[in-house]
């Protein structure tokens, strides 16, 4: 999923003072897990904003959306109607479904309301951790299934840095040291050995370093 | 300052904290504007419900839960405890404070302690003054 987290309420009031309709438009996937951006969250940033701005002595109409997921076009539509109503949109999805919403929807401000972070899974209630960096070219299974591009703070290909302890990163005490858990790994697969080999340097091309990224799947266009 | 305004209490209650009318010590200018909800278990009580007793007019809203270990939900109250200590973070954020919402735990039918508390949260809100977002209203 991707893990976000919703801006302070005073960068949101800032993005929606000049106006005086707003839709605040909810996303009921990958923001509504990590309680961000959901049912929930609409409704409480709605009440928050009206009580904020009316301490200002302004007003703001405010209306609440949540659709299944602003990334795709069957249920964006579905908030047509309301976007027509407003001046202007505040999307609590991710920056895709911020726009997703802007491309669809040219003429209307769309305003981020999230911080989107990174691909993670949830760990355990309300931890949520970063697990994968979309480097376009998956070498989990050399890994043990445990990612040293996204979970290794050096990125290293080919074994630890030494420099750990206890088995947490000298970068940060709060990481585990992903190349612990990768031989703890290996060990559990009685794979161990695989880990002499040696792995070349990444092709960073495949990545967002080498742009902006597409997938056409031609096999399923009609 | 705001000696003469009418404070006004939301109070979202389990259920099984106290049940029914229970005695309000209103004092000699009943001064004080009660509005009960009560729910099945305090877990009921959502970020935005609390949010939106300060839009409709709350100068405090008090939340009475059961005794940490004692939710006959098991773990109802410390849910609740949570979602108010979230939404206290809101309040300091917005600049209406914290202050303005707090959560009691009571003994199943405590109402002396229900009183308690209400004369506690008087005393405060008299002091910190009406809810900013509506006392212009008020005013009026």
């Amino acid at each position: 999923m991707i893990v976000g987290e919703q801006k302070k309420i005073a960068e949101i009031k800032e993005l929606v003072e000049p106006y005086r309709k707003i839709l605040i438009l909810g996303c009921g996937t990958c923001v509504k897990t990590c309680f961000a951006g959901g049912e929930d969250e609409v409704a409480t940033l709605s009440s928050a904003l009206r009580l904020a701005l009316s301490m200002e002595g302004k007003e703001i109409a405010v209306e609440e959306l949540t659709v299944e997921r602003q990334c795709e076009d069957e249920f964006i539509q579905e908030a047509a109607e309301a976007i027509s109503r407003n001046e202007a949109v505040l999307s609590l999805a991710c920056g895709a479904g911020v726009q997703d919403i802007a491309r669809t929807f040219p003429k209307v401000p769309v305003l981020p309301g999230v911080n989107t972070t990174f691909i993670g899974i949830l760990e355990k209630h309300g931890l949520f951790t970063e697990e994968c960096l979309g480097c376009g070219d998956c070498k989990l299974a050399i890994f043990g299934s445990v990612c040293p591009i996204a979970r290794c703070s050096k990125k290293l290909l080919n074994g630890p840095c030494g420099g750990s302890k206890d088995g947490k990163c000298e970068v940060d005490p709060a990481i585990d040291c992903a190349w612990q858990l990768i031989i703890d790994r290996m060990k559990e697969l009685g794979q161990l050995g695989r880990l002499k080999s040696y792995v070349e340097p990444k092709d960073w091309r495949r990545s967002n370093a080498g742009g902006p990224r597409k997938l056409v799947r031609q096999d399923h266009i009609v | 300052m705001y000696k003469n305004f009418k404070l006004r209490i939301t109070i979202f209650h389990c259920i099984n904290t106290f049940n029914g009318a229970m005695a309000v010590p209103r004092g000699e200018d009943d001064d004080i504007e009660l509005n009960l909800i009560k729910l099945p278990c305090s877990s009921m009580v959502k970020d935005v419900f609390l949010l939106r007793a300060f839009e409709a007019g709350a100068d405090a809203v008090i939340v009475l839960v059961c005794p940490e270990g004692a939710c006959r939900y098991v773990e109802g109250n410390l849910r609740a405890k949570r979602r108010v200590q979230r939404v206290q973070n809101v309040l300091d954020e917005i600049g209406l404070g914290s202050r303005r919402l707090s959560l009691f735990n009571v003994a199943p039918g405590d109402e002396a302690a229900v009183a308690g508390i209400i004369q506690e949260m008087r005393a405060e809100i008299t002091a910190l003054g009406p809810n900013p977002a509506h006392y212009i209203s008020r005013l009026a």
